[in-house]
């Protein structure tokens, strides 16, 4: 099957319409909230979260004896809220700092979800085949049902969002002016918090722990480069997740042996680099072109003002001199001479230079440009 | 105990004491998420090594995977240079690309490869007994024993041949760089560490678990000791004791041994983020409660100092006044009586002349904010330990 077809099959296929569908929700909400994990600099809360949301599953499967994936995701939230404020707690109480809890807690608790995992795996129970699908995510055991409950919590999580925009919008950038103003910036701070959990936690079936992080940081950190409002980088990094979302679910479908998460988060990675290259205000390439920019104008600057100390000797500014004697000075290039001309700074005749009057002037206010301007 | 069981802890507890000296200095540089990094992006770097050598345990694959580690450090520290992101995202960019590349490297040859992600994520110490080193016909023991045998001889090797510049450069590094020790190769030269101990260390305990082994010891022995030696010993000691009850507790449990040695090593953790004497989370909450209750012990002594009338020196009254609850003002009290600071006498407070003083001291440091004058203060109150 190529792409092609794919598209043409979208609509029709009960399987990929689902799971299309799935991850394009998925990437879109993900993109949304992690924003907020990105400029809160939590980026890599998502990948501690995902990776403490593991014993949850195993524990709800080991309660329950059944495998509802709504009552795993459950269990999977409810673990990954305790990492995530055990986390907080080890970076107030103690001198630890972040990286380390958000490793420590990462760490600890995943292995304790694979010491569970394994222990599950021992017991005579035929239900638990297939746990370890939330390891690295199976996007085809996507069902209709789960699309639902992702799109619900997406729409909840939309209204909330708007709901509390401008608190959410305060705390990001001055935590402590939020505080004076009167706000309760710890229940704001649990809400985002909880709604990054959530995400996590919905993704974790469809790309699994270990590729979660990406999901939530790739499409925000994309969305970064293009724009300084939160507003228009909330919903570029959404649509960036679902673009991730739907192309990757449509290579991977296109091939054999392709999982769908990893496709998804190299599509999204594919999406940041590109937008590190090419975002017109910070992308590498304009920066680059503009850092050139600014080095030809300060070589025709240094020309100038070299002309400008020779044409000051004589009592004619306009004294014409060879072209040879600005040949051992750096900053000369037939270049820089051609363009002074076509500015009307200098005039060429022959093998011989002068400066112009307006060039004259131009170079006597050359290094006082700014205090002329500031009058 | 059969020599296999001997075998595995041996293995267990050299891998985590060789996870534990490289994982110290992360810690304290506060480059502990650098080791998952690392660990996950290696990925790629074995599966290449493992297509060309097609042995798990060849050195060649241990090289081209500890390169990939490396890479990815080069690439986060490359990304936060162009100020586009902050440094933890980039982290978190990087591995899950790299990660993804290894997986879907090994999916496209899943046919003719013996290798699955499970078994590089999550290892199977278990099975490291089976797979062992012949010299000219002769078994002289398990191969992963040898390899993560000679890695953490380099490592401590290099720890004590390079005690004093890590030292130096994990905690001023302005100083190191005007020493002369170049920051750059210290930096790096860590990392390679780390990314080496990372490979040899995975395919025993897995890649995830691998970063366990470095943050928890390191993380627990630092809530008990600031001093750097104790600390290295601390972790190592930690390391070895939970691989080894880890690998006791699996076998009980019959679980994966690795999994179980992380549980292990959260259970330290836990205890000693409780119950750490001074650094603990139930040290730290009495510490602040008894600053609390020294707090109001002053305010109390500056109202007595203040007013002279009986009136406002009354027991009863005291509570009305400063608005304390009765348990609070009886703290409170006692806390001054034990101290020789009042005395009372029908129910009348007064200032005893070491109250006073006390008072006076303290007020003036306050004031002032010098540590010289209450020096013979700190051991009796936490208010002035800082």
């Amino acid at each position: 099957m190529d792409i092609q077809e794919y598209f043409s099959l979208v609509f029709s296929d009960y399987t990929l319409r689902t799971i299309t569908l799935g991850t394009a929700i998925l990437g879109a909400v993900t993109g949304m909230l992690g924003s907020f994990a990105v400029l809160r600099k939590q980026s890599l809360l998502g990948d501690a979260i995902s990776h403490a949301a593991l014993p949850g599953i195993a524990i709800a499967f080991l309660i329950t004896g059944a495998k509802d994936s709504n009552i795993l995701l459950l269990g999977a939230l409810v673990s990954g809220l305790i990492g995530t404020f055990w986390i907080r707690g080890i970076i107030t109480k103690t001198h630890l700092k972040s990286d380390t809890a958000l490793g420590l807690i990462l760490s600890l608790f995943f292995g304790f979800g694979m010491l569970l995992l394994t222990f599950i795996q021992k017991q005579p129970n035929a239900n638990q085949a297939g746990l370890d699908k939330y390891l690295f995510g199976q996007a085809a055991t996507l069902v209709e049902s789960d699309v639902w409950l992702m799109a619900g919590v997406t729409v909840v999580c939309l209204f909330v969002l708007l709901l509390f925009w401008k608190e959410f919008k305060i705390l990001l950038f001055d935590a402590d002016y939020t505080k004076t103003l009167g706000f309760n910036t710890k229940f704001i701070d649990v809400l985002i918090t909880t709604f990054i959990v959530l995400a996590i936690v919905l993704g974790l079936q469809t790309v699994g722990v270990v590729l979660m992080s990406a999901m939530l940081l790739a499409p925000a950190a994309a969305a970064r480069q293009w724009t300084n409002s939160l507003g228009i980088m909330v919903f570029l990094a959404a649509i960036f997740g679902a673009f991730s979302g739907v192309l990757g679910t449509a290579i991977s479908a296109s091939q054999n042996n392709l999982s769908t998460g990893p496709i998804i988060v190299l599509v999204a990675a594919t999406v940041v680099v590109f937008s590190f290259v090419f975002s017109p205000s910070r992308g590498l390439l304009f920066k680059q072109i503009r850092f050139i920019k600014n080095r030809r104008d300060l070589e025709l600057h240094k020309t100038l003002a070299f002309m400008y100390h020779i044409a000051e000797t004589h009592e004619d500014i306009s004294h014409p001199h060879t072209i040879k004697i600005l040949n051992n000075f750096q900053g000369y290039t037939r270049g820089t001479l051609q363009k002074l001309v076509k500015k009307n700074y200098v005039t060429l005749d022959g093998n011989m230079w002068s400066l112009t009057e307006e060039g004259f002037n131009t170079a006597e206010n050359l290094y006082n440009q700014q205090s002329t301007s500031n009058e | 105990m059969n020599s296999a069981q001997i075998e595995i802890q041996l293995i267990a507890s050299l891998v985590a004491i060789a996870c534990a000296i490289p994982g110290t200095f992360l810690v304290l540089r506060k480059m502990a998420m650098i080791s998952d990094a690392i660990s996950h992006s290696i990925l790629p770097g074995i599966v290449i090594g493992f297509f060309i050598t097609q042995d798990l345990n060849s050195p060649l694959l241990i090289v081209l995977a500890a390169l990939t580690g490396i890479i990815t450090v080069v690439l986060v520290e490359y990304i936060q240079k162009t100020g586009l992101v902050k440094e933890d995202t980039a982290i978190g960019l990087v591995f899950p690309a790299m990660f993804s590349i290894g997986v879907i490297m090994i999916a496209k040859n899943a046919n003719d490869i013996h290798l699955d992600v499970d078994a590089v994520l999550l290892g199977e110490l278990a099975f490291a007994p089976f797979d062992r080193l012949e010299i000219s016909g002769v078994d002289v023991g398990p191969k992963s024993l040898w390899i993560i045998g000679s890695i953490l001889l380099v490592t401590i090797t290099l720890l004590l041949a390079f005690f004093k510049e890590l030292k130096v450069s994990t905690f001023d590094k302005g100083l190191a760089a005007s020493l002369g020790f170049s920051p750059a190769i210290i930096h790096y030269g860590l990392m390679s560490v780390s990314s080496v101990t990372t490979v040899g260390a995975f395919d025993a305990v897995g890649a995830i678990l691998v970063v366990a082994l470095m943050i928890a010891p390191a993380a627990t022995a630092y809530l008990l000791t600031t001093d750097l030696k104790k600390m290295l010993g601390l972790a190592i000691g930690f390391g070895a004791l939970s691989a080894i009850s880890g690998y006791w507790f699996a076998h009980w449990l019959d679980a994966s041994i690795a999994g179980s040695i992380t549980t292990m090593l959260g259970l330290l953790f836990l205890i000693v983020y409780l119950f750490a004497p001074s650094k603990g989370v139930i040290a730290v909450m009495y510490r602040e409660k008894q600053q609390r209750t020294e707090v109001s012990l002053l305010t109390f002594l500056l109202h007595l100092k203040n007013h002279t009338e009986k009136r406002e020196r009354h027991v009863n009254h005291l509570q009305e006044h400063i608005n304390w609850q009765k348990v609070r003002a009886k703290t409170v009290l006692d806390l001054a009586l034990k101290n020789n600071m009042i005395t009372i006498s029908n129910d009348i407070v007064s200032l005893t002349k070491k109250g006073n003083t006390f008072t006076s001291k303290a007020i003036d440091y306050i004031i002032t904010n010098e540590d010289t004058q209450i020096e013979d203060m700190k051991e009796d109150f936490f208010l002035f330990r800082g």
